[in-house]
């Protein structure tokens, strides 16, 4: 487990708590139900996640539910964690071909926390950040003095980015006729 | 407007029939700028291609070059300026089938009393600089759509115009083609110092611009696709 | 197919195919009142005398006045060929379609065929109708009760049934034959090759044909002194074959002229319209050359017409001068028979008008083709418009492109033309006349054979050489250069609007 798909998942746990309390096998649920097509999260991830989330202060326990079972600890996003979720919204992610998951995330967790606005503004600054970096690459590919192995990363990077473009900017348009419907 | 504008839109309208393509549209372009003009299908790009070269009459509002109003010019003048100052640029269809690379270049020239072993002379140095000399004797569809393309830009750029004008130049060609037209345009533009002004769809080629204009239904989209953008054919709630 | 499936797809189309369609109805009409006249002089028996025209009382002129009818037909023909061009490009690709989405090439066929069918079913019943109409309106008995026309006569039925069941059978089995090549691609895909140009030879016909006519005199002095008549089926033959190899061998060269006229524009031309003529002309010869046919056919008629006359002139004129070579020779009065002359000449005049209403009908063959190489290539037209070619410079490509090959081809035709005659016989020959003239007043003196009052006289032979019909010739070229020029100009007129710049499709 790499470091980046940890704070991914983190942050996409945080999301899911921030909409309501959970404990910890329903916050397994609700991450794959929610979030179809992204790996279904192993509880011990859930659980060590959660862990590391309340010892940095991000969520707390808010009760405990005793079925007549195991243990059922309810977690809940406290102030802080909140704020942390909040910069994470706002923040847009460097441009990279390996960066996609980063960005399906914050699209959900976006939407199913902050509302559609929020999504509109980040889709917005992403796309732009997006188009920048393909300016530049595009700048590199095109330089005289460019060797093979240069012209040919940057053109991966490229492709990559490009189909993050086209996907940003058709999330767009659907959040746009999702505003319509809610805003009618 | 900045000063260094070369060539400018205000509030221009432009319908074909009851359709209207263009809502009013202000731009300006600077001189020896690479602009892109993008937006999805159906916002009227051509139209705005077609309204600032002088191809079309707006039905409202100004286009002018070097502070003149072009938009009011009769048709020979316009066509005069297409034939010199400005250079065209499309995605297919612009040369003429029966007459040799070489003679596609040089017909501008011929058009404007350039004589016909000077005209040639300058078509042969273009085709070569844009490295399709070896087919200066075959017709259009004899070659490639990359050498096409290419064929169409040195004819394009041969009359050494102020302002390149192109409009989906690489939507017909595979990426590796696409990408040598528009290194070769890139270059030479800068080369020569002259504006261009590149309508696409396609992201990868409006990142061969310094700047982006991105249009949508008709109209100059702020905030890049932002909220006040209306998607195709609803109208906006507010 | 249901017949009802069949006619919706036949008749389907925009405003260029219903264009077509009226043309091919209209020249169906035309061929249909071309038979019929033919057909009803050509049932008038036996001397003729409740008509005013010798045409049409002398039995002996009256086939020949049937041809010449029946032989308008042909230019008609050819017009129609030039009109199922119309829009033939969309209309292939339609039929592509149709084929593509799993109709057999014979049923496409059937739709195409269907179309021309119809077409010329329509015009052979607008023709009878306009006939029957024409027959009603046109009979006028002058004051003596004679006809100027065969008002009163009915062509026989099997010419109606020629005209309602042969006409739209020969125009569908045209259209057949000359749709083969689309039927056959379910993609209508036209490729593009760099074909041949044109070959010079087939034009050598030209030199059989008139060799034909120089033959002529040789070999009735021959069979003169063979002393036996020269069979009607060799000269027919000699005067028929050779007109037909010569006119043929005309045609046939106009591809390659067409080809040459381009190199020649290329080497020489200045300008952007003169480059874009000359590489359209050595692109396709071919087209062209095809409409110009029956225009340079008609050229063709005419100056051989033009030739005979001159010829005839001469003839009479030595006949003329013989006879009065005779009359002073033999103290009598000179009587001037020259009207007999007139009806020659009028006939003549008849040929000449035939030919110029020939050539009209060839001028619109050759409109229509100009308008449809205009609207064809709209699209190319209007990208040029749009990257700053004016519209005057494709106008003078356009008429580069038409003239440049159209004016040595009419003066080949005229040559070759005038050639057929003139290979004939250069020179009119009166002929020695010698006889007796009775010197007494009392003719009863003059009954013996050695009687003193007996004298021979003697006129020797007149030669006068055939004059060059310069004048009629430049009225004949003069007057198909003006019907070609006159169609140019009208085609021109569709440019503007086929160079609509909002019809631009770049992307």
């Amino acid at each position: 487990m790499n470091s980046l798909a940890v704070s991914v998942t983190s942050y996409l746990l945080l999301g899911l708590l921030a909409t309501e309390p959970r404990h910890g096998y329903d916050l397994k649920r609700a991450h794959d139900q929610r979030l179809p097509g992204t790996k279904p999260v192993p509880f011990g991830q859930v659980y060590a996640t959660l862990s590391r989330l309340e010892r940095d202060g991000l969520v707390a326990q808010v009760g405990t539910e005793r079925d007549g079972g195991p243990d059922r600890t309810r977690f809940g996003v406290t102030e802080a964690g909140r704020q942390r979720l909040e910069e994470w919204l706002n923040q847009v992610e460097p441009p990279a071909p390996y960066v996609t998951s980063a960005l399906l995330a914050k699209v959900m967790v976006a939407l199913f926390v902050a509302g559609v606005e929020r999504a509109t503004d980040y889709l917005i600054a992403q796309r732009a950040a997006h188009v920048a970096r393909l300016r530049e690459l595009t700048a590199v590919k095109t330089d005289p003095g460019a060797s093979l192995t240069e012209i040919v990363t940057a053109d991966f990077a490229i492709h990559h980015l490009d189909a993050d473009l086209r996907w940003l900017t058709t999330t767009l348009d659907r959040v746009a006729d999702l505003h319509q419907e809610v805003h009618q | 407007m900045s000063t260094s504008a070369i060539l400018q839109a205000r509030g221009v309208v432009k319908s074909y029939g009851p359709t209207p393509a263009l809502r009013g549209v202000t731009l300006a372009v600077d001189e020896g700028e690479i602009l892109a003009v993008t937006g999805p299908s159906g916002c009227g790009k051509s139209t705005l291609l077609h309204c600032l070269s002088g191809i079309l009459r707006p039905d409202a509002g100004e286009v002018s070059w070097c502070g003149q109003r072009i938009d009011s010019w009769p048709e020979h003048r316009r066509s005069q300026l297409r034939r010199g100052e400005f250079g065209i640029l499309f995605q297919f269809g612009q040369l003429v089938a029966e007459l040799t690379a070489v003679e596609n270049v040089a017909l501008p020239l011929l058009l404007s009393g350039v004589r016909r072993r000077a005209a040639v002379t300058a078509a042969t140095t273009w085709l070569e600089r844009l490295g399709v000399s070896e087919v200066a004797d075959q017709r259009p569809g004899e070659v490639s759509g990359g050498q096409q393309q290419r064929i169409a830009l040195a004819r394009a750029l041969v009359t050494e115009p102020r302002v390149l004008f192109a409009d989906e130049p690489t939507g017909a060609l595979d990426s590796l083609a696409g990408e040598q037209v528009l290194t070769e345009l890139v270059r030479l533009a800068r080369q020569q110092h002259t504006t261009v002004v590149l309508v696409t769809h396609d992201a990868s080629v409006a990142a061969y611009a310094d700047r982006e204009i991105v249009l949508r239904d008709g109209t100059v989209d702020e905030t890049g696709l932002g909220l006040h953008a209306v998607p195709a054919g609803r109208a906006v709630h507010r | 197919m249901r017949p009802g499936t069949l006619l919706r797809l036949a008749l389907a189309g925009t405003r260029t195919d219903t264009a077509r369609v009226v043309l091919t109805a209209l020249a169906a009409m035309c061929a249909a009142l071309s038979i019929l006249s033919a057909a009803t002089v050509f049932a008038i028996s036996g001397w003729a005398d409740q008509y005013t025209n010798a045409l049409l009382i002398e039995p002996g002129l009256r086939p020949g006045t049937a041809l010449a009818l029946l032989l308008l037909c042909i230019p008609v023909l050819a017009l129609a060929g030039q009109c199922s061009r119309l829009g033939a490009p969309a209309r292939d690709r339609r039929l592509a379609a149709i084929r593509l989405a799993g109709a057999t090439p014979r049923q496409v066929t059937a739709v195409a065929v269907t179309e021309t069918a119809v077409a010329s079913a329509l015009g052979a019943l607008l023709g009878i109708a306009v006939y029957a109409g024409g027959r009603a309106l046109l009979h006028r008995p002058g004051p003596d009760g004679r006809l100027p026309l065969p008002t009163d006569q009915l062509p026989p039925a099997a010419a109606i049934g020629v005209v309602l069941v042969g006409l739209p059978l020969l125009a569908s089995v045209a259209a057949a034959v000359l749709l083969r090549r689309a039927a056959f691609t379910p993609f209508g895909v036209v490729r593009r090759q760099r074909t041949r140009p044109p070959n010079p030879w087939p034009a050598a016909l030209v030199i059989p044909g008139v060799g034909a006519f120089v033959v002529i005199e040789p070999l009735a002095r021959w069979f003169q002194r063979a002393e036996a008549p020269m069979p009607l089926w060799v000269l027919s033959l000699l005067l028929g074959g050779g007109g037909l190899l010569a006119t043929i061998g005309v045609i046939l060269g106009t591809a390659w002229l067409s080809h040459t006229a381009g190199r020649v524009l290329h080497a020489r031309g200045r300008g952007p319209a003169t480059l874009l003529a000359a590489r359209r002309l050595m692109a396709d010869p071919w087209t062209g050359s095809r409409v110009f046919a029956a225009l340079l056919a008609c050229v063709l008629v005419g100056a051989g017409a033009a030739g005979v006359r001159a010829w005839f002139t001469a003839g009479f004129e030595v006949e003329q001068a013989s006879n009065r070579a005779w009359a002073e020779a033999a103290g009598e009065t000179y009587l001037d028979d020259s009207d007999r002359y007139a009806f020659y000449y009028r006939a003549f005049d008849l040929i000449n008008a035939a030919v110029a209403v020939a050539v009209v009908i060839a001028a619109l063959g050759l409109l229509v083709f100009a308008v449809e190489g205009i609207v064809s290539r709209r699209r190319a037209y209007t990208a040029m418009v749009a990257t700053g070619v004016p519209r005057r410079t494709l106008a003078r490509a356009l008429s580069w492109q038409m003239l440049a090959p159209v004016v040595p081809a009419i003066a080949l035709a005229l040559v070759v033309g005038l050639a057929m005659p003139r290979a004939m016989s250069r020179e009119a020959r009166s002929g020695r006349q010698s006889g007796t003239v009775c010197e007494a007043d009392d003719p009863a003196l003059c009954e013996a054979l050695d009687s003193p009052y007996l004298r021979t006289v003697e006129t020797p032979e007149f030669v006068q050489p055939v004059a060059i019909p310069v004048g009629q010739l430049a009225v004949i070229g003069g007057v198909a250069l003006a019907a070609v020029t006159v169609s140019l100009g009208v085609s021109l007129l569709f440019l503007r609007s086929s160079t609509d710049i909002s019809d631009l499709r770049t992307t």
